[in-house]
């Protein structure tokens, strides 16, 4: 994997992860959003300026890739790239977890 | 046409104060419906409400604009429109618990600011030093050698000169500040 964009975006901000995460399938910009916050009980919100930008960012790096237009709307989906920061990212939240309860990763 | 204009000078580092404004003046029953370089904002009365005003700034590109308004649209926001970069959208505050915000997080925040800077300090600052200083430095000899039509161009480019240096200064200081505040909050 280009190591760019690793350095870019691993750690992901909560922002990145959650849209990396969702476009597991086919969304736009407002799904999104709508997941997201009943993914975390309104505790995340991702407003539309941080939406598109990130949006944006995220297919000029392509970690994900326009599929089609919707009535105005943009669908993305996530690449392979995207896949490998998404499966980084996600072993180090795991990594994370375990250690906060006190966990070894790999047994210690 | 417009039931009332106010003139105010905002510079592109002052949206906030614009916002701000903006939002006042719909509470006491003036909504924005024009706006004009340099500073003529255009109000219709309207019911006094708290209205949240939120600019963004260049964003899209025009092919991707439609998408772009229809997503801010689908957030609830109002479109305005458009003036020297800066797209201008409103909400209805108060339906929500927390105050409506085009921006989510602090790395867009500062995003913003730093496109600011590229695309419309940056540029400035080439015109300052391609145009105004050389042709301030080549009247006032062309002045001191006795050509006395070169005096009004000396004036004229001094004028410049300073209101550049001035908008430097305060546009400097203003991003340094916005950045700031949005690396601690």
């Amino acid at each position: 994997m280009q190591e760019r964009i690793k350095r870019i975006y691993v750690p992901m901000t909560e922002t990145g992860f959650y849209i990396l995460y969702c476009l597991r399938e086919e969304m736009h910009g407002y799904n999104i959003g709508q997941r997201v916050g009943q993914m975390t009980g309104g505790e995340v919100n991702i407003s539309p300026g941080t939406m598109y930008g990130t949006l944006s960012k995220m297919e000029k790096d392509g970690l994900i890739r326009f599929v089609r237009e919707e009535e105005k709307r943009k669908l993305y989906v996530i690449t392979e790239l995207g896949w490998e920061v998404l499966n980084i990212e996600l072993h180090r939240i795991e990594r994370l977890y375990k250690n906060s309860k006190g966990e070894y990763v790999y047994g210690g | 046409m417009a039931d009332r204009v106010l003139l105010r000078f905002m510079t592109v580092t002052d949206y906030e104060e614009e916002e701000q404004f903006l939002r006042e003046q719909h509470k006491e029953g003036w909504k924005l419906c024009k706006y004009w370089l340099p500073g003529f904002y255009f109000f219709d009365q309207c019911e006094p409400e708290d209205v949240v005003y939120r600019l963004d700034f260049e964003q899209a590109d025009q092919c991707g604009k439609t998408e772009y308004l229809q997503l801010y649209y689908d957030y609830g926001w109002e479109y305005l429109f458009e003036v020297n970069g800066f797209t201008y959208f409103r909400k209805q505050a108060g339906s929500e618990e927390e105050e409506p915000e085009i921006f989510s997080d602090n790395e867009s925040r500062i995003e913003m600011v730093e496109r600011v800077f590229r695309r419309r300090m940056i540029p400035l600052l080439i015109v300052f030093f391609t145009c105004v200083v050389p042709q301030l430095v080549i009247q006032f000899f062309n002045w001191q050698g006795g050509n006395t039509s070169a005096k009004g161009f000396v004036i004229f480019f001094t004028v410049f000169f300073f209101l550049y240096l001035y908008l430097f200064i305060h546009c400097g200081q203003k991003i340094r500040w916005l950045k700031r505040k949005y690396m601690k909050e």
